[in-house]
């Protein structure tokens, strides 16, 4: 039996399914491009289009949540502050070791001729916004291309490694944080030297492989950045538990960030380098080595 | 027929999306570390005063946007909540049974709706369905979303009250 409802319910049954078939078509068109062409270029209209949204929603709002949560933390402000008290008194006295250090570091340097490279320039931003979802490790910038941004360049706060940038528009930039599965970090470990692959999980540790290590890493060992991808020395985060490598086995284990990637306010953006810069560095030394051997 | 109620709706979409990523993104309001999943709640209220023809539509174009905006694969959330809108303009016709049944359409559409987000990500690639926390992402939705049903159908009631008279389900 076909009454006027059941024929609109079979039109709505009908649309569900088409709209249904395009979601699918649209995301294996995704899939097979890897999210450049048409798709990047629609991601970053749609972004241009938020971005002001996004930025009047964050300038009526931001002073409000900050005032709840300023009050609704107040009790672990007080710890917070004796804690930072203490970290403040530690640090100074790191400070007066470092200067010492510094000032034989510059003779050394001056005796052998090394030339200093620049501190890296950064572009500092504010976090905008997120993405939709819990399962997005991204956040938005308030600086652009405007701005000397491009994608592929690092993105660090006051404790190491953010992310890096992956969409840029005018005024705006997306970036992908190390936790992302996409996101993969060369890094070194520190304590061994030894270099591995940190790779994100959607949340929570990281993931660091090392394939030919020869050494075990140990807990609260501090990883940094090996200067493949990203500007070498950052902190990416600590082992999380002590593994020890195996001939002929990858060893594994788990490293906590060092940032606070719920947490973050503000970043800084290291336009002053990029992995071409890195290459480059290493042709040099390669053709110097050809050149001096 | 009232062009503006799906006007109203659309712009409740993207309102709920601009809302999710500034005042409901990590470090502002999420409690537990999640927040929640505020498009599929408006999805739910405005299902109630439109056509599910322009209840699927308004679905595809806000999941499509979030797409665009997220970092994941274009068209998963287009799906997700395509099916969403689709069961919603199946269950409104029960709303009037009471507020115990629109609680439980609303937490059993928002976490239905994370499952088979991961599940179509893990579909097409992504490894969603190995995020170690994915029971609290899946789960803390739900339950945010409840707490939010009142005052999200009470403006969204507000808004409509102005416009032309509600379609027949």
């Amino acid at each position: 039996m076909f009454s006027s409802s059941g024929r609109r319910i079979d039109r709505v049954t009908v649309l569900f399914l088409s709209l249904v078939a395009v979601g699918f078509i649209v995301a294996t068109f995704d899939v097979r491009s890897s999210g450049d062409g048409v798709a990047e270029v629609l991601r970053e209209g749609t972004q241009s289009i938020f971005t002001p949204l996004q930025e009047g929603v964050d300038f009526v709002t931001r002073p409000v949540i900050g005032f709840v949560d300023g009050v609704s933390n107040l009790a672990g402000l007080r710890d917070e502050n004796e804690r930072l008290a203490d970290r403040v008194r530690e640090l100074e006295g790191q400070v007066q070791a470092t200067e010492a250090l510094e000032e034989q570091v510059i003779q050394l340097e001056a005796i052998l001729g090394l030339a200093v490279p620049d501190e890296l320039a950064t572009v500092a931003a504010r976090i905008l916004s997120s993405g939709p979802s819990a399962f997005d490790n991204v956040r938005y910038i308030d600086k652009g291309s405007d701005d000397g941004i491009v994608a592929g360049q690092a993105v660090v706060d006051e404790d190491g490694l953010v992310g890096r940038v992956d969409l840029v528009s005018a005024g705006a930039a997306r970036i992908r944080l190390i936790t992302d599965p996409v996101v993969s970090v060369g890094v070194r470990v520190l304590s061994t030297n030894e270099t591995g692959i940190v790779t994100g999980r959607g949340d929570g540790p990281l993931r660091l492989e090392m394939f030919r290590a020869k050494e075990a890493v140990y807990e609260d060992d501090r990883v940094v950045t090996d200067g493949s991808r990203f500007p070498p020395g950052i902190a990416v985060g600590t082992i999380r538990r002590t593994a020890a490598a195996e001939v002929g086995f990858v060893l594994r284990t788990d490293v906590d960030p060092a940032v606070r990637l719920s947490q973050i306010d503000f970043v800084s953006v290291v336009v002053g380098w990029s992995p071409i810069d890195a290459e480059l560095q290493d042709d040099e030394d390669s053709l110097s080595t050809v050149g001096g051997g | 027929m009232s062009r503006s109620r799906v006007v109203i709706s659309l712009l409740a979409v993207v309102v709920a999306i601009v809302l999710q990523t500034t005042v409901f993104s990590p470090g502002r309001i999420q409690p537990l570390g999640v927040g929640p999943a505020l498009v599929t709640l408006v999805l739910i209220a405005v299902s109630t005063q439109i056509e599910a023809e322009y209840l699927l539509m308004i679905g595809f174009t806000g999941g499509l946007l979030m797409d665009l905006i997220g970092s994941g694969t274009l068209g998963l959330w287009a799906m997700t909540l395509t099916v969403i809108a689709y069961a919603a303009s199946r269950l409104k016709g029960r709303f009037g049974d009471g507020p115990g049944y629109v609680a439980a359409t609303v937490v059993g559409l928002t976490v239905g709706g994370q499952v088979l987000f991961v599940l179509l990500g893990t579909l097409f690639g992504q490894e969603t369905i190995s995020e170690p926390e994915l029971v609290r992402k899946v789960l803390l939705p739900g339950a945010w979303n409840l707490v939010l049903t009142i005052p999200v159908f009470w403006v969204l009631g507000r808004a409509f009250r102005s416009t032309p008279g509600q379609w027949a389900a």
